[in-house]
């Protein structure tokens, strides 16, 4: 009998054992999944998940508060994620936050990750629908960019015409200072050329940011979540970076140039008598048509990659409607 | 059929007992009976078909055809719990004491008493019983012994007990001397008939030993290819001269 | 010569199917007779301790190594992709959703599986089988019942022993060449892991334990006469639960892979 006893403890204690690990495994499981506790539904719509699945993290500021509940499609580009949100958390979450999917590192699953917006507003109620972010993102970014080409073609244009004719000749020097309507022209250009050099740094500080959130991965923009691509917009980013130097350069050199024209003699003097200057200036000049077809082909780049093809895509589509019209 | 004991009324009827397992028959219809208080003994070579006409009777084996009649109840038409109640009637020593391995001396011993509870009622304390059953055959020291412990006369002796704990009216042995050495074989002939004396049973005893019949019998069967062969009292059978009869005697 | 090899052949696989068959009836007459009373319910706590509590070691042991080996083995390939920080996911997936069931099982089926078999074959050599009809216990329940019943519930459990002391096998080899530390290792384990992985390898592990309990009670409860049969009783538990396992895991896998599309 003594021995049948403690064979029941041991059995007992047995199970009781193996069955905490059974649901100590499962209440972990369901923790990281949100799937017990006090949690919050909360919404947002994408028009693209990227294989976002049921039961994926849903990050504030980079901490997991959350899973994914329910992917529905409501428009053929509109997509409703319904999340349940941690109730702790969900107080700190503002009207203006904005969710964006992206990945979990390397190969890893998907994420929701929603950002504070800037700024004052209302706290979130439950089941409010927040903005998301990934095409707003990238189609304002597009804008700027073909604006900065557009200005940038235009001014290189000009400033060719201008160097030409200053390489064609003594006579030209002489028509440059006597005529105000090329003086006029040359300054125009010069404005032209500020603001295309203003619009792509800003351009480049934009997606630099954008980078730099790829970077930090928890503020991953959904359709970037490739390293790939990331690492072919970093090169292009580059690029642009290198051009607007570039341009900088040029618009520094073009404008002591004509600073030095317009303060007399002296400058004009110099210039007419100085061929190293007048060569300097032509190569500027070459220096900002070279970064200008480099920024037409980095632009370019962007059309091919992928991920851009259907803005552009719909850009000439909009171009040839308007041609029609 | 009763003539060695007219004043006894049987308490087995065998009749035409048919058994084969493919083209090997077995039994090819044999007739028994067993009279009350009497001690039956059937003799046959091994293969004979004692053994399985043995298990026929208490239900383990299911007979082709042919009706055996225990008590009053037709085996083969009896529910499980008919078949059950009667089963505490029949002891059943088996050949090779078939004592429980993993059990004490002790629960073999309550073993029985677990699901037979219509004779005793539900026991609280089954202490007296198996004392009584372990002193009978004369081993209540080994109570708390497991059988791996037990030289195999001693093993014989408890499954003996274990079939005497339900007091049955009729005890069937198969084999009850086989393997032991003549000294322990003798021994255990003696608590047959001790027991017999005691609870005054009925038995059926299956052996090819010679001495063992002498001593126990009070009529014998001979089995001859699945058939009662010869019948009758040990003098008579041993005076026999039917070289078939005259082979069990050497 | 050739149509004698052909002949065989038709033989062999009539036997087989002479075995399926007849393990089917079995398994039918186990669902028949474990919903009739009386239970025999201290006989399958008895059961379920000698199958728990005494596989437990082997178990642990097993599933440590198993836990260590597979790190270890697994490191320097992850570390070439400089992806040593998935380990505990990539370990943790794989010994919850495959290793730790089948090894576990695999094991239960050495032990249990031939232990059932060989029992179960000597009691019926030794007529012991017998002797409990007689005694008015009916020996399938009894013997067959009491057993299937305690495989099948005690093998999830052992699962779970093994299961757990094979990720801490894992963490050890873990924390001493990555330095990875235990809070970190255990949520990163659990981060990856979801129920669908949990709950098709639990499931799963319920029939592994029904296999177990049902080839071992059947070749021993139909052992044949004398002690070889006893050895081929138990020799072809283990090697006809071992098979079975792995035709039970394609099928779960198979079902789980169809139904919860994970």
């Amino acid at each position: 009998m003594e021995k049948t006893t403690t064979q029941k403890i041991r059995l007992g204690l047995f199970v009781i054992i193996g069955l905490l690990i059974f649901v100590l495994a499962t209440y972990l499981i369901g923790d990281k999944q949100k799937m017990f506790g006090n949690t919050v539904q909360l919404a947002t719509s994408f028009n693209n998940v990227n294989g976002l699945q049921l039961g994926n993290n849903v990050r504030y500021s980079g901490v997991n508060v959350g899973t994914v509940r329910n992917i529905e499609m409501i428009g053929d580009t509109n997509i409703r994620v319904e999340m349940i949100i941690d109730k702790e958390i969900f107080k700190h979450i503002k009207k203006n936050a904005v969710a964006t999917i992206g990945s979990d590192g390397l190969v890893g699953s998907m994420v929701i990750n929603i950002l504070p917006g800037k700024g004052m507003a209302d706290l979130v109620e439950p089941g409010y629908e927040i903005s998301s972010l990934n095409r707003i993102r990238t189609d304002d970014l597009l804008n700027t960019f073909s604006k900065t080409n557009k200005n940038a073609e235009q001014l290189t244009e000009n400033l060719l015409k201008i160097t030409n004719e200053i390489n064609d000749g003594e006579g030209t020097v002489g028509l440059l200072v006597n005529d105000i309507a090329m003086a006029k022209d040359l300054k125009l250009t010069m404005s032209y050329l500020k603001v295309s050099s203003q619009k792509t740094s800003e351009s480049i500080s934009n997606l630099n940011r954008l980078i730099a959130t790829l970077n930090n991965k928890d503020n991953v923009v959904g359709i970037l979540k490739d390293t790939a691509v990331a690492n072919r917009i970093r090169n292009i980013v580059g690029n642009l970076d290198n051009t607007s130097i570039e341009i900088n350069k040029a618009v520094s050199n073009v404008n002591k140039t004509v600073l030095n024209i317009k303060d007399g003699k002296g400058a004009l003097n110099y210039l007419s008598n100085d061929p190293g200057l007048v060569r300097k200036i032509d190569s500027t000049m070459t220096n900002v048509n070279e970064a200008s077809i480099r920024l037409n082909e980095d632009l370019e780049a962007l059309k091919h990659n992928f991920l851009f093809r259907g803005y552009f895509r719909k850009l000439e589509r909009e171009k040839l409607r308007e041609q029609k019209k | 059929m009763s003539t060695t004991m007219p004043n006894k009324k049987p308490i087995i009827e065998i009749k035409d007992l048919r058994k084969s397992y493919g083209d090997n028959h077995v039994l090819n219809g044999f007739n028994m009976v067993l009279n009350e208080g009497e001690n039956l003994v059937i003799m046959g070579k091994s293969g004979s078909g004692k053994s399985v006409m043995i298990k026929c009777l208490i239900g383990l084996e299911r007979p082709d055809s042919g009706t055996i009649i225990v008590m009053g109840e037709t085996i083969g038409e009896l529910s499980r719990t008919t078949l059950d109640e009667l089963r505490t009637e029949i002891g059943f020593l088996f050949q090779g004491s078939a004592l429980y391995d993993s059990m004490t001396v002790r629960e073999n011993l309550e073993f029985p008493l677990r699901r037979h509870t219509k004779k005793f009622g539900i026991l609280k304390d089954t202490t007296p019983l198996v004392m009584e059953a372990l002193e009978s055959v004369g081993l209540a020291h080994a109570v708390n012994l497991m059988p791996a412990e037990l030289s195999g006369g001693m093993k014989r002796r408890i499954a003996l007990a274990r079939t005497l704990i339900l007091q049955p009216k009729i005890i069937l042995y198969d084999e009850p001397t086989t393997g032991l050495d003549p000294i322990t074989a003798k021994e255990i002939l003696i608590l047959m008939k001790s027991i017999q004396d005691k609870y005054n049973t009925s038995a059926i005893i299956i052996t090819h030993d010679v001495d063992c019949a002498r001593v126990i019998s009070n009529r014998m069967i001979l089995l001859v290819d699945g058939i009662n062969y010869a019948e009758g009292t040990f003098e008579e059978l041993s005076k026999s001269t039917d070289p078939q009869v005259q082979a069990f005697f050497k | 010569m050739p149509m004698n090899a052909v002949f065989n052949i038709i033989e062999l696989f009539k036997s087989f199917l002479l075995e399926i068959g007849e393990l089917s009836f079995f398994a039918a007459r186990f669902f028949r007779e474990s919903f009739k009373r009386p239970v025999e319910f201290k006989e399958f706590l008895r059961q379920c301790y000698n199958m728990g509590n005494r596989s437990l070691l082997l178990v642990a042991v097993t599933g440590f190594i198993i836990g260590l080996v597979f790190t270890l083995q697994s490191r320097p390939t992850l570390q070439e992709f400089g992806a040593v920080s998935w380990m505990p996911s990539m370990v943790s997936i794989s010994i919850i959703r495959e290793i730790g069931p089948i090894i576990t099982a695999l094991i239960c089926a050495g032990r249990i599986g031939s232990g059932i078999g060989a029992e179960l074959g000597s009691m019926r050599v030794t007529e012991q089988i017998d002797a409990m009809e007689v005694s008015g216990t009916n020996p399938f329940k009894y013997l067959v019942v009491t057993r299937i019943m305690a495989t099948t519930f005690m093998l999830p459990i052992l699962v779970f022993f093994g299961d757990a002391i094979a990720l801490f096998g894992s963490y050890l080899v873990e924390n001493i060449k990555g330095n990875v530390s235990f809070l970190l290792y255990f949520n990163q384990v659990f981060d990856a892991l979801e129920f669908g992985d949990l709950m098709p390898a639990t499931i799963k592990t319920f029939f592994f334990g029904f296999a177990i309990g049902l080839v071992g009670c059947f070749k021993g409860y139909y052992c044949k006469k004398g002690t070889a049969g006893v050895g081929v009783a138990a020799n072809s538990a283990v090697v006809f639960t071992s098979m079975l396992l792995f035709i039970i895991d394609f099928i779960a896998v198979f079902v789980t892979d169809i139904f919860y599309d994970l």
